[in-house]
């Protein structure tokens, strides 16, 4: 199915027609990460409708648009987005392959400091893997951590 | 976009009248049904993730972001299996505070049972009111 031309037309509209038009796309890809020392590791899923958007190509505005809107809800001041525009009227990412859609994902919902330094301290911050890779139960879901062990041919694959 | 109906109220033959601003305004910008145990969701709108925290502790993020952070939010969550006891219940991380639970384009959630501590019922459902940016 062709995207309409959406350039100037509202992200939350966009979404809408991509919800009614396309089917979502369960991902099978896991970022697991850790952003702090007293946490345990965090697992992001992407939404299989936002996947689907990033495939199709033509919805989903440049991720820096989300990096400037972000830098203005840190402001101390900030009180409401005013440049929620850039949303909407920036021109729409083409089609990504999944696993540019995660890169993509990556740089919008996992924090900066994380994936802007994500091997450089004693162990990899944040790794890419499968569904199931994962732990197949829950057990201990608090203590989980990235393991000290990966070798670089893990890293790479 | 084509099909476009451009009106600021709708008015009923004997109901009434009712300004548009109450449909924009007061639907949901974002709503997610989902399992909080295996992080899978049945179906959602306006989101790009969501983020497995921990045990019952989720947060997740928008596509199109909103206004401001104070947007509401709302949730429930399921019984303990088979028990009937309605026993669950989706409420705002804590962590850092609750000013740090909600930004525009995140929301973190804990599911608890009622006497406080952390479950992962197989039922989760959240939606959010507010303005979009």
């Amino acid at each position: 199915m062709q995207t309409p031309d959406f350039k100037g037309t509202h992200l939350f509209d966009r979404l809408c027609w991509a919800k009614e038009n396309l089917d979502g796309v369960q991902s099978d890809y896991r970022v697991v990460y850790e952003d702090s020392i007293d946490e345990c590791a965090k697992i992001l899923v992407p939404d299989p409708n936002w996947m689907a958007c990033a495939l199709q190509g033509g919805i989903l505005p440049p991720v820096w648009v989300y990096h400037e809107l972000a830098k203005d809800e840190a402001q101390p001041n900030f009180k409401k987005h005013t440049r929620g525009y850039l949303l909407h009227t920036t021109e729409p990412m083409p089609a990504m392959t999944e696993e540019q859609a995660i890169e993509y994902l990556i740089m919008k919902d996992v924090p900066q400091h994380v994936w802007q330094e994500w091997n450089t301290g004693n162990k990899p911050k944040m790794v890419i893997c499968r569904k199931e890779q994962l732990p197949s139960t829950r057990e201990w879901r608090n203590a989980w951590k990235i393991t000290e062990d990966l070798t670089a041919t893990d890293i790479a694959a | 976009m084509a099909g476009t109906i451009v009106a600021d109220t709708l008015t009923h033959s004997t109901a009434g009248s009712i300004a548009t601003n109450y449909v924009v305004d007061g639907s949901a910008k974002v709503w997610v049904n989902f399992d909080f145990a295996s992080t899978t969701e049945r179906d959602a709108l306006n989101l790009s993730s969501i983020t497995d925290n921990g045990t019952a502790d989720m947060t997740l993020t928008f596509s199109s972001a909103m206004g401001n952070a104070n947007y509401a939010t709302t949730g429930m969550s399921g019984e303990v299996s088979g028990t009937g006891v309605p026993d669950g219940v989706v409420q705002a991380a804590r962590n850092g505070g609750y000013s740090g639970a909600f930004t525009t384009t995140t929301t973190r959630l804990r599911c608890t049972n009622l006497a406080g501590s952390a479950v992962e019922r197989g039922f989760a459902a959240v939606a959010m009111m507010g303005d979009l940016a």
